[in-house]
Formats: structure tokens, C-alpha cells, sequence
């Protein structure tokens, strides 16, 4: 193939596609203002595009595919938050795809477990089963990606709250990092590997 | 965060009417037009030098991953900037975004990885030296290595080149050492060598045009591993618009002008060029009127403008009597294979390639395939991103997928091949006959396959990353498929090519349009063959020998 960016964004552009399909001009507009705006966004808690039923739904989803397991997860980066301010900013054009998708959702809860059962009510094994039957579906496609997108991406975008989502893999913040980076540039292990240190 | 030690590029310290005729108008201020600029100003002429992109300074640059990939921040945005897509001509296009380059000051340095391999000999002989191959107008180029030699040492010099003068053989003549030492190791630098050393392999440090140490005033890399795809907020990484642009503007006879996209290159009755139409940043046409113009506008949008230069006496594109504008497009082929470790790399850190084997650069002839290329180990992208690329062979949500996603972005890396990609005709960069960008002018259209050849040297690349990253140690290794139909495809190349016959090539060796004696295209369009799949040096290299002898021929009264 030609030579890209990088493997990754050859690998991950069918997710991107499926997950912002079209950004652009919307971003020019909408998305500046926000990223002149970081610091009292980012704690803003108010939603702007939810219902308050979508909102649980949505929160209820992310937290399966980022469960909070003894480890941050969606609910503590924030993930909703980021999902409800993308609609109405630079993934303006996804709106109707995740407001479709939970009503679907939201009728397949019902003909598995009545008609008072709420997906966010239900246990975490039913969600899962529920998922697990729409998981090919572009709204789980498009879901998924905007979940590790809240979990990842500035604070400023309105999740990754804290940098709970770097600090989960990894991922330092700063500007600066001083060598040895991990194990295999530490001297004493170059040396083990290579007989020198390069 | 924002109180770095750097400087951007300077506002304008001169300007230039319209309406008078400028020595020089320079379209595009990427690699090409910036060093272009830098040196026709270093030998006292006067210089426009237009972007169709922003300036982006210190200011507008951060560690925004979204901004970066999943939209245009910085990059060519598909909203306003539409292209169209097809295999092969007999195929209705579709609209979707093939070629990839940043649309600011600097051009693609602003984000690129800063690999700065050189060519070697056989890049610009290969077709005498090894024969051609059905189905690709593979050509010698008009130049040699030995006459681009020094202009690659003096690029190394200009913008701070780190790296390291080993004693393999097979590498190329070089006229001076490099101005700096390597940039230090990172894991995946080790692991490159541990596997290499294991093979037999040659390896050595990666020439990166990166900032090992303080040079010119400009301070080295802080290892902040935001880099390939974001700009440099330190200044270390040595991209056009940390050096040649700020040198031009510098000379006091350069004037940038950013936001300003060029529409038409206009000429007289006589054939000759006159000068040049743009949009400004509030889309009002403006005329430069110049007493020449270089065109650096890259790959594919220096094909592009030369095609909307069309006029009765050109009615083919200016400068295209020979109908090989926008032919023989090539992308370098990147191959890739994903190796997880036992241990913690932490290849977000640091830049993104510090070790390189040019083992396979030349291949055994009984291999049946020609051209080569070389490997470096990486994490090209940040956390989303990476995380994004995790193989599909495991749960890839829930509980049991948070657990997959340290290890992968700490533990993990890639195998990077970069190969040749071989000539093909029927490859173009032309006009859309229906889209119409924001500007209202034709959209870039894009006709490519791969061609069989390469295929098969994709596959052998991807064999040969699989290999070294097993002997470096890998537990697990993942190969990318060698599929056709990616899209953001990088390093544009070879649509206006060099060549001494007008019949067969767009440029001479001087970088002249044959068919117009004061129109110069200078970028990797200009390139013959692809070589190894590093090729920014290269149209360094070219600019700064160009710029050489245009100041020559406009000394001399021969333009």
C-alpha cells in the first residue's frame, strides 16, 4: 500500500470514518470556539443534547465498553459528556445516527425484558447480551469510537477527565520526557542485549 | 505549556506590490518553495512566497490528537478541499480523500517524521543499471547522485541534520560528516538493533532531521513523542517552517503571504509567464504579476494548477505539451507489522525513529524485483490513535478489552517498511470534470493502482518486518495486509517529471518547464523514480540545487 502516516491511521481510518463521517467545515465553525474554550468547558457537566433517558442510556453503554472494574473507566473520564458535546459540535452529522440507534436499543430492551425494563436498569450481563447483538451494527461501530475518544482524547473536548484515560495506558503528559523511557533503553539492559549501549 | 523558547515564523518585514513584477513568485511554501525562497533571496532577489494554508504558530500547536487525525487542523480537509478517487480510468470516481499533506506554512515538515535519507546512486540509475519492468516508465533521471551531493550536505548543514557516518560500504559518498550527533535511542531503536544484530543485518542510527542538539539558536528534541503528525512547539524538529521560512523572511527580500491560493498561473502571448491569481484569505482574487515563477506546490496540486493554467496557447495545462503532467504519480510503498514485547517500550517517548536497517536497500537480483527499501521500529501515533490499531483477535470491548489496552500501547510497536514505488503511466493526479472545491475550481482527482511488481515487493517487505521483529524478541507479531486501497496517502510524487527529452518529461534537468523558458517546478513532482521511500531530503536537495541555477540563469539574463 502506499506510504501513509502511520500503520495506525491505515488501520484505524475505517473508524474514523464510521465514527465522525463528516467533520470538516462543522469543525471549522463549531469546533474553534471550543478549542479556544479548554479550561471551563472541560468541567462543565451540563448536557447540551441528551434527554435526560438518553443521557443514561448513553452513560450505561459507554460503561460497558469501558466498564469502571477496579480501574477508571468511561463514567470517570467523562465519556458521556464528550459524546453530548460532539453532537452538537463537530459530529453534528452523527446525531441521527446514535438517536436512532438508542431508540432501537431501547425497543430491543423491551422485547427481552418487558416493557418497564430500561437499558440502564438492567443488569451488566443482560447489557452485555444486548450489545453483543448489535455489535456489528454502525451505531456500535460509531459508539465504540467515541467512547475510547472521551476516554483519550484533551480534556478541553469535555472527557478524558483529569487525563484518567492516559494515565489508564499510560500515556505521561508534558512537554518533556527524560530517557531512560522504558526497559529496553535503560542502559543496563541495553548492554544485557546488545553488549554496548548505543 | 505555552511559555517554550521558540519564536514563530515572522510576519512579513517587506512587502511587494501586485502590480509591479517581482523577480520571483513562489507558489507553495513547503519544503520546496521555502528553500527555494531562502536561497533566491541569498543571491539578492525579491520573493513572494505564497501559501494556500495558515501560518501556524506556536500558539495554534498542541497535543490534540482529534484535531490532528480526525479532522483537517493542520492537514488537507476533505470539506473544503474535496477529492475524487478511482482505480483505473475506465472507472466512475468517487469521492473520497487519497493523498494527504499539511495545508500550512512549512507544508508537510510542519508535521512530518523528519526521516532524512539520502538517495544513493542506484535511485537515479536503476533503470540502466538494472532494466526496466512491463508496465512502469521506469527512467534513469538526467542528474547523479555525485552532482546532488552537494546540496545534500548543504541541506544537512541549513536546517541541522543528527545522524552518524558508519562504515558500510554500500552507503553513498558523503562530502562532510553530519552537523550532529544521532538523536538518542528509544526502545524501539534497541529492539531494532537487537533483531538486526541477530539477523546479520546492517543497521545504524536514523539521519532525522531533528535537533539533537542546540543549533542555530533552535533547541533539540524534549522527547515530548507528539511528533509525527503534530507540529513542533520546541522548534527541534527541522521543518520548513522553523528554518527555511524564517531565513527567508530573515533576508528582507522575501515576503510571505499565508491564506493565499493560487488559481492560475498566467501567461502572454509570447508563452511566457506573467505572473500569477490567487485567492486571498477573504476569497478576493488577487494578481502577482512576477518576471518568473517557481512552482512548489507538491505532488499533486502542482499538477493540478498547472492543468487549471490552461489557456488557448496551452490547451492541454501549461506546460504539458508532452502530456506527462500529472502522470506517474507515486507514493513510496509502507509495509507493517505489529511486534508486542515482554517489557515496557514506552515508544510514545522521544522521536519517532532513532535506529534504521538498510539491509534490503538493493536487492539480489534473484529476487526478481528491483528498487528496496529500509525499516525503522515505531509508535507513529498517541494513545487514541494506537489504541484505535489494536488487532481484532481479541475482545475489543469490555472489561477483558481495558485489559488489552496498556500493555498494547506500552509493550507494542511497529515493523515500518519503506520501499519503492515503480512509475506507472496510467497513475495521475488530474481535474475532476464535475466536483468543485470551496473555491469553486476543479477538484483533485486521483487514478491509482498499485502496479503487480510492487505487490510483490510489499510482500516480501512485510515478510522481511515480520522476520526482524521475531529476532528482536517479539511475543506476538500482527502483519498489516498488503492491500491496494488505502487512502491518506503521503510523499506525492513524480507528476511533473525531470528529464532531458521535451517529448517525455515536464522539466529539465535545471528544473525548466521545457515548454516555458521563466516557469520552474521544483517539489517531488519533479522526482523520475520514487526511490526508497524517504524522499524530503531529496526535494531539499533538489530545491537548493534548482535555486542554484536559477539564480544563475537570472544573473545571466537567460530567463
Amino acid at each position: 500500500m502506499p506510504e501513509h502516516v502511520s500503520s495506525e491511521t491505515a488501520v484505524s481510518r475505517r473508524e474514523f470514518v464510521a465514527g465522525f463521517a463528516a467533520l470538516g467545515a462543522v469543525w471549522m465553525v463549531a469546533g474553534t470556539a471550543c478549542a479556544r474554550d479548554s479550561g471551563t468547558a472541560a468541567a462543565d457537566t451540563r448536557l447540551v443534547h441528551f434527554t435526560p433517558d438518553q443521557a443514561k442510556q448513553v452513560d450505561a453503554i459507554s460503561a460497558r465498553i469501558l466498564p469502571s472494574d477496579g480501574t477508571p473507566g468511561a463514567r470517570e473520564a467523562g465519556v458521556l459528556y464528550f459524546i453530548d458535546r460532539t453532537l452538537t459540535t463537530f459530529a453534528k452529522d452523527q446525531a441521527p445516527l446514535f438517536a436512532d440507534g438508542l431508540t432501537s436499543l431501547a425497543a430491543a430492551t423491551v422485547k427481552a425484558h418487558g416493557t418497564a425494563a430500561t437499558f440502564a436498569a438492567l443488569a451488566p450481563e443482560q447489557q452485555d447480551a444486548l450489545l453483543r447483538s448489535i455489535e456489528e451494527t454502525p451505531f456500535f461501530g460509531a459508539f465504540r469510537f467515541a467512547t475510547l475518544a472521551g476516554f483519550l482524547s484533551l480534556p478541553k473536548y469535555g472527557g478524558n477527565k483529569d487525563y484518567v484515560g492516559w494515565k489508564f495506558i499510560g500515556q505521561e503528559v508534558g512537554m518533556e520526557h527524560k530517557a531512560p523511557f522504558g526497559w529496553y533503553d535503560r542502559p543496563e539492559n541495553q548492554m544485557a542485549l546488545l553488549g554496548e549501549v548505543l | 505549556m505555552r511559555q517554550l523558547p521558540v519564536a514563530k515564523a515572522e510576519p512579513p518585514r517587506r512587502t511587494y506590490p501586485t502590480d509591479t513584477a517581482v523577480d520571483f513568485v513562489v507558489v507553495g511554501s513547503g519544503v520546496a518553495g521555502a528553500s527555494v525562497a531562502r536561497e533566491l533571496t541569498r543571491n539578492g532577489f525579491d520573493v513572494v512566497l505564497l501559501e494556500q494554508g495558515r501560518n501556524v504558530g506556536p500558539d495554534d500547536m498542541e497535543h490534540d490528537e482529534l484535531g490532528a487525525f480526525a479532522w483537517p487542523r493542520w492537514t488537507n480537509d476533505p470539506a473544503l478541499s474535496p477529492q475524487m478517487y478511482r482505480k483505473s480510468a475506465s472507472e466512475k470516481a468517487t469521492q473520497q480523500q487519497f493523498v494527504q499533506y499539511a495545508r500550512a506554512v512549512g507544508g508537510t515538515t510542519l508535521h512530518f517524521t523528519g526521516n532524512f535519507w539520502r538517495f544513493r546512486p542506484i535511485d537515479f540509475n536503476e533503470r540502466s543499471v538494472r532494466g526496466g519492468v512491463p508496465g512502469a516508465a521506469l527512467e534513469d533521471w538526467p542528474i547523479t547522485y555525485e552532482e546532488l551531493e552537494p546540496y545534500y550536505a548543504a541541506v544537512e548543514y541549513a536546517v541541522g541534520v543528527s545522524g552518524a557516518v558508519n562504515d558500510d560500504p554500500r552507503e553513498p559518498m558523503r562530502s562532510k560528516p553530519y552537523p550532529l550527533p544521532p538523536v538518542n535511542v528509544t526502545g524501539p531503536g534497541v529492539l531494532l538493533e537487537v533483531g538486526a544484530k541477530k539477523l546479520g543485518w546492517s543497521s545504524k542510527a536514523a539521519p532525522m532531521a531533528i535537533l539533537s542538539r542546540e543549533y542555530k539558536g533552535r533547541q533539540p528534541c524534549h522527547n515530548c513523542g507528539f511528533c509525527l503528525a503534530f507540529p513542533c512547539e520546541w522548534g527541534a524538529k527541522s521543518g520548513a517552517n522553523w528554518t527555511m521560512v524564517p531565513e527567508a523572511l530573515a533576508s528582507g527580500r522575501c515576503e510571505l503571504r499565508p491564506d493565499s491560493y493560487v488559481r492560475k498561473i498566467e501567461t502572454d502571448d509570447t508563452g511566457r509567464v506573467t505572473g500569477v491569481i490567487y485567492f486571498d484569505s477573504q476569497k478576493r482574487e488577487i494578481v502577482q504579476k512576477a518576471k518568473a515563477v517557481v512552482v512548489c506546490a507538491n505532488g499533486a496540486e502542482t499538477p493540478r494548477l498547472l492543468l487549471m493554467s490552461k489557456s488557448n496557447r496551452f490547451p492541454e495545462g501549461l506546460a504539458n505539451s508532452s502530456g506527462m503532467l500529472g502522470k506517474h504519480l507515486m507514493f513510496n510503498g509502507g509495509t507493517t507489522s505489529s511486534g508486542e514485547f515482554e517489557h515496557e517500550i514506552h515508544a510514545h517517548k522521544g522521536p519517532v525513529v532513532t535506529r534504521i536497517t538498510q539491509e534490503h536497500y538493493e536487492l539480489d537480483t534473484s529476487l526478481g524485483l528491483i528498487g528496496g527499501g529500509g525499516f525503522d521500529f515505531r509508535v507513529s501515533v498517541p494513545g487514541l490513535m494506537r489504541t484505535l490499531s489494536m488487532p481484532s483477535d481479541g475482545p475489543m470491548w469490555g472489561s477483558a478489552f481495558k485489559q488489552r489496552m496498556r500493555p498494547w500501547f506500552l509493550n507494542s510497536l511497529e515493523a515500518f517498511g519503506h520501499t519503492t514505488s515503480l512509475p506507472v503511466s496510467t497513475n495521475t493526479i488530474d481535474l475532476d470534470p464535475e466536483l468543485k472545491d470551496a473555491w469553486g475550481l476543479p477538484a483533485l482527482r486521483v487514478t491509482f493502482r498499485e502496479h503487480e511488481h510492487d505487490m510483490r515487493l510489499y510482500k516480501y517487505f512485510t515478510a522481511r518486518g515480520h522476520e526482524l521483529l521475531v529476532a528482536s524478541g517479539a511475543k506476538k507479531v500482527t502483519d498489516n495486509p498488503v492491500n491496494d486501497t488505502p487512502g491518506g496517502a503521503v510523499h506525492l510524487l513524480g507528476t511533473a517529471r525531470m528529464g532531458n527529452d521535451p517529448k517525455n518529461s515536464v522539466i529539465d534537468r535545471y528544473h525548466r518547464a521545457h515548454d516555458v523558458k521563466n516557469l520552474f517546478i521544483v517539489d517531488g513532482s519533479s522526482f523520475v523514480t520514487s526511490g526508497r521511500g524517504q524522499p524530503t531530503m531529496t526535494i531539499q536537495a533538489l530545491a537548493f540545487r534548482a535555486a542554484d541555477h536559477i539564480a544563475e540563469f537570472a544573473r545571466t539574463g537567460e530567463i
